[in-house]
């Protein structure tokens, strides 16, 4: 600060404190402090108190940066381990159909030596993630019909898709629907127009279920790929195909994925449409 | 690609130590880190992070953490000096240095948010203005939360009175 200004009249407010505590301040304004403190000394006992509050603080914590890094916490290794990783319901899918959950981020290229025979896939979960960025960003148009009409909801998307298909429930999951919207055909699919239902959790996560009717069947082993972006988990059978989207930790996402599988399509006849 | 592993590597170290001052026990602390750094990676394609990564970091570590305290808060939160190798015989370091290990556990007692500040100024070294954009609050609530955490750490380790003060290990 200026220096014909009196000692006596610079105001160091808490803030003023708190900076210099916490060596925020610059060596001017220090040196005014320290010459305001030198005639307050309560006020300099408190400043004192919490200079070792710092003090004790970083004896304490500051070693640890300083500790040998574990290997799980190795950026390169995560990366690398969000490689082929095989899911834990292998039971569910040797019985069922298809089920695959990928993910990637920018390309959403399938790796073709597994997927060869069944470019529709690609195709569905393409316009599964292209719909899912789209919408999930929205506030006030996510969806089309919101979840307090969920009977008109699912009515009109199970006439649409001309599938009978249910808004799984994912309360125990820690997600409750938000609602759904149409959205056109896919091209090669032969799969027809496709239902988005979106979710949200209480922080505001949101995951997107894309619902479309069966297309020319796919006969493939179960395999799963994991890298990194978007985690996308689908799966086709003689009724639908079901495609989950949503950028939660896998541990997160894979419990949705089942307990959407599980109530879509885990049914060895599903009911006829109304 | 590996310019960002790099980069997240070398925030590892502040993140561990951010992680143990806030959760005091250290398998959780690695989890949080573990589950950050994951989600960082994860995250990286599609949301571009358009501050300091560090920044980036510690606010999604926050997150998770926050998220974590609910589930945490059946289970009681047990203070973990023990897996930290403090005893609560430790002496102070130097004369008129508080106890660590009676910091340590008044730090366990503050109110979230006040740690949460408090560690990010103190142990982290951040700025004021960071701070407050990682915590997600205007700087004057990150000043009065330092304010009440520094207020609070006073009386939780028996430093209330000025007398005793000079005298206090």
């Amino acid at each position: 600060m200026s220096a014909g200004r009196n000692e006596r009249d610079i105001t160091v407010t808490d803030e003023t404190l708190h900076a210099y505590v916490d060596g925020q301040l610059d060596a001017a304004t220090r040196a005014e402090v320290d010459a305001w403190l030198a005639s307050r000394p309560e006020r300099a006992a408190e400043i004192a108190r919490w200079q070792r509050q710092n003090a004790a603080l970083k004896t304490l914590y500051d070693p640890v940066a300083a500790e040998p890094v574990p290997p799980r916490l190795d950026p390169h290794r995560i990366a690398a381990a969000a490689a082929p990783a095989r899911w834990d319901w292998t039971r569910l899918a040797a019985a069922a159909v298809v089920l695959v959950g990928i993910a990637g981020g920018a390309g959403w290229v399938l790796r073709t030596a597994t997927w060869q025979e069944a470019p529709a896939s690609d195709r569905l979960i393409d316009g599964a993630v292209a719909a899912h960025a789209l919408y999930v960003k929205e506030s006030r148009h996510a969806v089309e019909v919101g979840a307090d009409d969920k009977g008109h909801l699912v009515t009109w998307l199970s006439n649409r898709l001309g599938r009978a298909i249910d808004a799984p429930d994912l309360a125990a999951q820690g997600f409750t629907l938000v609602g759904g919207r149409l959205l056109p055909p896919l091209a090669e699919t032969g799969t027809g127009p496709a239902a988005q239902l979106m979710y949200q959790s209480p922080t505001a996560d949101r995951l997107t279920v894309y619902i479309t009717a069966a297309g020319k069947p796919v006969g493939k082993p179960f395999e799963t790929y994991t890298e990194d972006g978007l985690e996308a988990y689908y799966w086709a059978n003689a009724q639908i195909t079901c495609t989950v989207v949503g950028d939660l930790p896998q541990k997160q996402m894979q419990p949705v994925a089942k307990a959407v599988y599980e109530q879509l399509t885990w049914r060895p006849d599903p009911p006829a449409r109304s | 690609m590996s310019d960002f592993l790099d980069e997240v590597e070398a925030a590892v170290p502040a993140l561990r130590r951010y992680a143990r001052a806030l959760t005091r026990d250290v398998d959780r602390a690695d989890d949080l880190v573990q589950d950050t750094l994951e989600r960082a990676i994860r995250k990286r394609a599609l949301w571009r992070p358009t501050g300091p990564l560090q920044a980036w970091l510690f606010r999604m570590l926050l997150n998770i953490y926050r998220n974590d305290l609910r589930g945490q808060r059946r289970r009681g939160d047990h203070l973990a000096l023990d897996a930290m190798g403090i005893e609560p015989s430790t002496p102070a370091a130097q004369p008129g240095h508080l106890a660590l290990a009676e910091v340590g556990r008044a730090l366990g007692q503050l109110p979230d948010e006040q740690r949460e500040a408090l560690l990010l100024v103190v142990i982290e070294g951040t700025s004021y203005a960071d701070a407050a954009g990682i915590l997600g609050i205007p700087a004057g609530t990150l000043m009065s939360r330092l304010g009440r955490a520094r207020a609070a750490l006073r009386g939780l380790t028996g430093a209330g009175d000025e007398p005793r003060l000079r005298t206090v290990k």
